[in-house]
């Protein structure tokens, strides 16, 4: 009897047992290994501190940063850099907010919006970059000062290291046009609008200006890659939202939705879902990151830089010198998280100030991702020539880094680029408002929910 | 004797009640004090603001949309996943062969991922897909998912497709169930044979048709995976879920206080909505004399 009830409870509490080890995520052991005291990693007994690296969730990236932790190990026995993949679940966002609420966020990560960083800057998550010894060499040797500029912060901190910065344009379909008797794309309001009533009378439903079930979407960040686009171009760069005031240029901004609503009336925009309109010729128009090119080189080899297809900076209103045209800037950077020890941080700054102090890293950089590294001297610099001679198609992303326009650091911008979608942009891609009433009331409920 | 049978009860019955200590009691604690507060779970600070997020969350009108749309994806979804389940498990049920064959193809759905489906469905209601160009060069045009009545009907029609194998095995076993004497004696006592469904075998399917319809309310509360996939919510939160909604809080805007109390909301409504429709069913099946 007696010897039953030891065994069922023996049998309980193994199950017990493996259901708490099952909870464990066993991040102790794994992140500290034999050298670290903290969860991040840190300066162990034999005198190496251990950073941990998350990159972002895309193969080539990784293996970018792990090659450079390889190489940085290799001449610096004293710090170890453990790289590993940015979790995704349910968004890369959500994975960051988990490890820091769990105690267990790396060193470093990269793949970080400016509207995100602000958020977790909102939050005390990050280091401010500005106040760590070695900063200000990191942006000289790069050679970034411009690039990096409009990333101050409105407390006057940097806290992201822009990694990358595509300055998004818009791409045209050279066929198309050449069709409608275009030898190039248009450049203003009334130009583009002329050339879609002759699309319009030439094609009728089967092809478009601008093909796009996003423009009908309220979700935040689409809003960067239409409204942000033409809004940049319009208002020369104008910054939106500084800090917490809404700064918005009301002639611009209602040109931007006045244009948009002259394209709904000419029939030119297709606000539904539609398998790769432009690629299949469905759309003439459409804004294009540097991103998109891999995808087409295995997917839509046929189409074929100032072949079949052209890109542009965003159009601009009549009055505006198209010349001067800026846009909006796709841009991800590198953060080091407050959780992580002063030993920490000091090893992630010399392992940073090591990579960008060789313009070769970043050109290795280009070459694998296709993502423009965020400096000022892409086009002049020798060791981007042989990259931007292979790929003329991303010579005009590394023209422009300096005409793009990064996101709003405000904490709030996924409820702030929601309301311009659910207040005016969308209503007015669905012809439910006038473009003044779309912007009026876009304001109005930006400015309340920035009080 | 008794006393050694309920300790062995508290012991074998433990680890389901640590389990559930764990993942169920401890984070519905955590879930109401996070809802009492304005955290975002990783800021140093944060503030109790009472009951300032659930009524932030009875104002939005996110909120009051997945309201609505969970009732309205009831109306879409229950009706025809039942009607499809029973024919599907009358169908089998008549088989004299592969019966097991057929259940099988007819529960693969329920295993396959709604990403992958949802895929499916957007490639071919897009603008450019085979069929709508078809159905231009006929005179109909329609946005499919850009409609908030044909958007709704699109989800509710993929959950059905997903859930009709799975509440069929139920009802089948339901089927299997029911003594074939009873036939026999119903069509000794002059029963015909266009009546023998409504008169014998619903009745007697009644207990298990009663737990697929629980069961097929109950998801109209949890749609997730296809919304977020094929609408986001739209058009104009025309399908914008519970999950959805919280999902939106809680991992987009990254309001951890906020969309706790939309979780809780969603509990609240799920609760008492689920009571009324079982207290309906039952009453339902009493006044027909089938329970």
């Amino acid at each position: 009897m007696k010897k039953k009830q030891l065994v069922s409870l023996l049998l309980t509490g193994m199950m017990t047992t493996g259901i708490l080890s099952a909870c464990s995520t066993g991040q102790d052991t794994t992140q500290n290994g034999d050298t670290s005291t903290n969860a991040g990693g840190g300066a162990g007994g034999g005198g190496v501190t251990t950073i941990e690296f998350w990159a972002a969730p895309n193969p080539t990236q990784q293996a970018f940063w792990q090659e450079m932790a390889k190489n940085y190990e290799a001449t610096n026995p004293n710090v170890k850099i453990n790289v590993s993949a940015m979790k995704e679940s349910p968004t890369s966002e959500a994975g960051i907010q988990a490890a820091i609420a769990a105690k267990s966020a790396p060193t470093m990560s990269e793949n970080i919006n400016r509207g995100f960083a602000a958020q977790l800057a909102d939050s005390k998550a990050l280091v401010p970059l500005d106040t760590l010894d070695g900063f200000q060499d990191i942006v000289s040797e790069r050679n970034m000062s411009s690039t990096i500029g409009p990333w101050k912060f409105a407390d006057g901190h940097q806290y992201v290291l822009p990694i990358y910065s595509n300055a998004m344009l818009f791409g045209w379909r050279l066929d198309t046009l050449k069709e409608l008797g275009y030898s190039e794309p248009p450049k203003t309001y009334g130009e583009i609008l002329e050339l879609t009533k002759k699309l319009k009378a030439k094609y009728g439903d089967k092809k478009f200006l601008w093909a796009k079930a996003d423009l009908a979407d309220p979700t935040a960040w689409k809003r960067w890659f239409d409204f942000y686009m033409l809004y940049d171009a319009a208002s020369n760069g104008n910054k939106f939202i500084e800090g917490d005031k809404f700064t918005g240029d009301d002639k611009a901004g209602q040109e931007v939705l006045t244009f948009v609503d002259d394209l709904r009336k000419e029939k030119g925009l297709l606000a539904r879902q539609t398998t790769d309109p432009f690629e299949n010729g469905v759309g003439t128009f459409v804004d294009i990151g540097p991103w998109t090119f891999t995808t087409w080189a295995q997917k839509y080899p046929n189409l074929k830089y100032n072949v079949n297809y052209a890109l542009t900076m965003p159009p601009v209103p009549d009055d505006v010198d198209p010349a001067k045209s800026k846009t909006f800037a796709d841009t991800k950077g590198l953060v080091i998280y407050a959780s992580a020890t002063k030993a920490q941080q000091e090893a992630a700054v010399g392992f940073i100030k090591w990579v960008y102090s060789d313009a070769k890293n970043d050109a290795a950089w280009f070459q694998q991702t296709m993502l423009p590294p965020a400096r000022d001297d892409l086009t002049s610099n020798a060791a981007f020539k042989t990259i931007l001679d292979q790929n003329p198609q991303l010579k005009p992303y590394a023209e422009n880094v300096p005409n793009a326009i990064p996101p709003m650091d405000n904490a709030k911008y996924n409820d702030l680029q929601t309301i311009i979608g659910e207040q005016a942009f969308n209503k007015v891609v669905k012809g439910e408002i006038s473009p003044a009433d779309g912007w009026a009331n876009m304001k109005k409920a930006i400015e309340d929910a920035l009080k | 004797m008794d006393q050694r049978n309920n300790r062995l009860g508290w012991l074998f019955t433990s680890p389901y009640l640590i389990y559930s200590l764990i993942f169920f009691f401890g984070p519905l604690v955590w879930s109401f004090f996070l809802s009492i507060t304005d955290w975002n779970l990783i800021a140093p600070t944060f503030n109790f603001v009472g009951l300032h997020n659930f009524m932030n969350g009875l104002r939005s009108p996110g909120v009051h949309a997945a309201f609505w749309v969970t009732y309205k994806f009831m109306m879409v979804f229950v009706p025809i996943v039942t009607v499809l389940a029973i024919a599907v498990a009358v169908l089998v049920h008549g088989l004299t062969r592969f019966k097991g064959l057929f259940l099988i193809g007819f529960f693969l759905p329920y295993l396959s991922s709604g990403v992958v489906s949802s895929l499916i469905v957007k490639g071919l209601l897009s603008y450019n897909s085979p069929i709508n160009t078809f159905l231009r060069g006929v005179g109909i045009d329609i946005d499919w998912l850009g409609t908030p009545l044909s958007a709704l009907f699109i989800v509710g029609l993929i959950l059905a497709w997903k859930f009709t194998g799975y509440y069929a095995l139920i009802l089948t076993s339901g089927l299997e169930s029911i003594d074939k004497e009873v036939y026999e004696a119903a069509a000794i006592d002059g029963v015909k044979d266009s009546q023998r469904f409504w008169r014998i075998t619903l009745p007697l399917l009644y207990p298990a048709l009663y737990t697929t319809l629980i069961l097929a309310f109950g998801v109209t509360f949890g749609i997730f995976t296809e919304v977020y996939q094929l609408t986001g919510g739209g058009p104009d939160n025309a399908t914008n879920t519970w999950q959805m909604e919280i999902f939106k809080q809680a991992f987009t805007n990254l309001q951890a206080g906020y969309a706790s109390a939309v979780a809780l909301l969603a509990s609240v409504a799920t609760f008492i909505s689920i009571f009324v429709i079982r207290k309906i069913l039952e009453i339902w099946g009493k006044r027909n004399g089938w329970v």
